[in-house]
């Protein structure tokens, strides 16, 4: 009986080994396929350290900068979301429910509203607006934002339901701050922000690797150590308790990485929050029972999906590239929607 | 004394739900709490389990405050099951049971033949072998309920507080917990307090028997005397009478319906 059932289900469990060539496949295809037009020969030359001056330029400080980036956010996103789902135990939840994007959003604006005064700069010319600074201001945002909505939430017991309910609303009003702020404005700011907002890997740099890396680095290092505090805190509070967890620490941790995670990309990418949305679902459906597995797809394809969109934005858009966000979004909502339909 | 509270009061907001609660069980004692629904049964188990902070008095376990226990420590001499927990979806039967272990291997410590052996043991006394690798959503009520007491029973605690752990389960299977019950208190001295609904099996597995009223208790004593004291007929508003059905057992509550 048990024997059967195992193998019942082990035959339903999809093939896992299949991804990681494919990942490989697409950051391949990620270096080789470009607006530019680079031949594959020239592209092989660059990588063996050969090339033209012109074509180096656009392979190590343009598009491997830009896939590192777009991997380290993806996997930012996805871990946030996938810590942010168990801890909530809201299927729904994603790093826009601890207000950190719009957090976020409403710092980039007020930054961007005033450094045309600090910077001296005319506020037509977007190039010398200090788009170098918009992560560190974003990741600002986002956390204190997080911050926020958590003191909020632990005035009244860190409850899920609680938190989840005064992220929504914090988010709500901080978002429509920065919708207030941008709709005053006239100038070449709106185009930062919007094209911030929509969620992008363009003009993406190593200097905004180096930014991410710190975060990867230090959440990665963390995450094998919360395997049982994830697993415990998909309980109820009593229950968890009850089993000598203690709740509230874990929670808070767990949380402040999530936030950390997400805040930071959030600051390099803008908010492409459907990926810590869409991830998990996908994570965990591939697993199936195989419970353990669901943490490391979920970094997996958080990589290779913010990759992948990259890509096809890339190439769809042609010189006006799609970005990552509405890509995500667009294929991401049938995807999801196939997902959820498996929860009862 | 390995558990006890004296004074035992909580109030939510302005109310009080429940009012100078004494308990004290021996090593290995079986204590029933019954009463009306909504009169501090489950308040009483949370406090004692100290997930709430009582408004006044104190619970001591091992003669040694509650309050004064990490929740670990507390967890490895005392294991709570609330009402109607709800299960995390994607868990199996086995993994549960496996929660109950955390006292024991905390956050980092990997599970040891003497944890695994613990597991089967839950698994087997709830007669849940079987059904180790089951989803836990796809289980029946009663099935699932059984998992709960195994992850409860995993945890290995001499004090086992139970709120209504044989609710929806079929009278098979309650008479199945009620045995396992008096078993772990007989062979193990598990001292265990739950709240029940069912009078007759409360009077038949207890020692002693707390009978609660809008947070007061109103009796406290073994089951002859309560069936002496006509309290249950005035308490739950019913009519009927205890009938004796041997000497060596518990008197047995007869109701009488309105249509005879
Ligand atoms: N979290 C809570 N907040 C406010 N009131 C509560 C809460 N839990 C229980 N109560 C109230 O306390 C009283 C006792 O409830 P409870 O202990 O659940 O009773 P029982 O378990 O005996 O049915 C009830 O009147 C109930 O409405
Ligand atoms: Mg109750």
């Amino acid at each position: 009986m048990t024997g059967l059932t195992v193998a019942a289900r082990q035959s339903l469990d999809r093939p896992i080994w299949i991804i990681l060539p494919l990942a490989l496949i697409l950051i391949v295809l990620a270096v080789f396929l470009g607006v530019a037009d680079l031949s594959p020969a020239m592209v092989l030359d660059v990588l063996t350290g050969h090339g033209s001056e012109n074509a180096r330029l656009i392979i190590t400080d343009i598009r491997i900068p830009r896939i590192a980036t777009g991997i380290l956010a993806g996997i930012h996103f996805a871990v946030a979301g996938l810590l942010l789902q168990t801890i909530t135990r809201n299927p729904l939840a994603d790093p826009s429910i601890m207000g950190i994007s719009q957090g976020a959003t409403l710092a980039v604006t007020i930054f961007l509203f005033f450094a045309v005064y600090w910077f001296d700069s005319d506020p037509h010319k977007v190039y010398q607006l200090p788009v170098a600074w918009l992560p560190a201001v974003g990741l600002f945002g986002g956390l204190a934002a997080g911050a926020v909505i958590f003191l909020l939430a632990r005035r009244h017991d860190l409850g899920p339901l609680r938190i989840t309910l005064c992220g929504i609303a914090v988010g709500a009003v901080l978002h429509a701050l920065a919708m207030g702020l941008i709709a005053g404005w006239g100038s070449a700011r709106i185009e930062i922000v919007l094209q911030w907002l929509s969620g992008s890997l363009y003009a993406r740099s190593w200097e905004h690797v180096l930014f991410l890396l710190p975060f990867t680095v230090a959440g990665l290092l963390v995450l094998p150590f919360l395997r049982r505090s994830i697993d415990l805190l998909r309980f109820e509070a009593p229950v968890a308790l009850s089993f000598g967890f203690p709740y509230r620490a874990q929670f808070t941790v767990v949380l402040m990485i999530a936030c950390g995670l997400a805040a930071s990309a959030v600051g390099v990418t803008g908010p492409i929050i459907f990926i810590g949305l869409i991830v998990p679902h996908l994570a965990r459906f591939i697993a199936g029972s195989r419970f353990n597995l669901v943490l490391p797809l979920t970094l997996l394809l958080g990589a290779v999906i913010v990759t992948a969109g990259d890509l096809i934005g890339r190439l769809a858009g042609g010189a006006e590239e799609i970005p990552i966000g509405v890509v995500s979004a667009i294929g991401g909502a049938p995807i999801l929607l196939a997902l959820l339909r498996r929860i009862r | 004394m390995p558990l006890s509270c004296s004074g035992l009061s909580v109030a939510y907001g302005p109310r009080l739900a429940l009012n100078a609660f004494d308990l004290t069980l021996g090593k290995g004692e079986i204590r029933v709490l019954i009463g009306p629904n909504g009169s501090g049964k489950s308040t009483a188990l949370h406090a004692l389990a100290g997930l709430i902070a009582p408004s006044g008095g104190e619970v001591s376990v091992g003669g040694r405050a509650v309050a004064s226990f990490s929740r670990r420590d507390l967890a490895k001499r005392l294991s709570f099951l609330p009402q109607q927990p709800a299960a995390p979806d994607e868990m199996t039967v086995e993994q549960l049971v496996r929660q109950g272990r955390f006292a024991h291997v905390g956050l980092f410590r990997s599970y040891s033949a003497r944890d695994v052996e613990a597991v089967r043991w839950a698994l087997d006394s709830t007669g849940l072998t079987g059904l180790a690798e089951r989803n836990l959503r796809e289980l029946s009520g009663g099935e699932r309920q059984r998992a709960w007491i195994s992850a409860a029973l995993a945890q290995e605690a001499e004090i086992l507080l139970l709120d209504e752990p044989t609710s929806f389960l079929d009278i098979g299977h309650q008479v199945e917990v009620l045995d396992l019950i008096c078993r772990l208190s007989r062979e193990r001295r598990v001292t265990i307090v739950m709240a029940i609904h069912d009078l007759n099996q409360a009077m038949s597995v207890c020692d002693r028997i707390s009978l609660l009223d809008k947070g007061e208790r109103v009796f406290d004593g073994v089951p002859a005397d309560l069936a002496a004291s006509g309290l249950i007929e005035r308490i739950f508003n019913v009519r009927g009478r205890f009938v004796t059905i041997a000497d060596t057992r518990a008197p047995h509550f007869d109701v009488e319906l309105a249509r005879h």
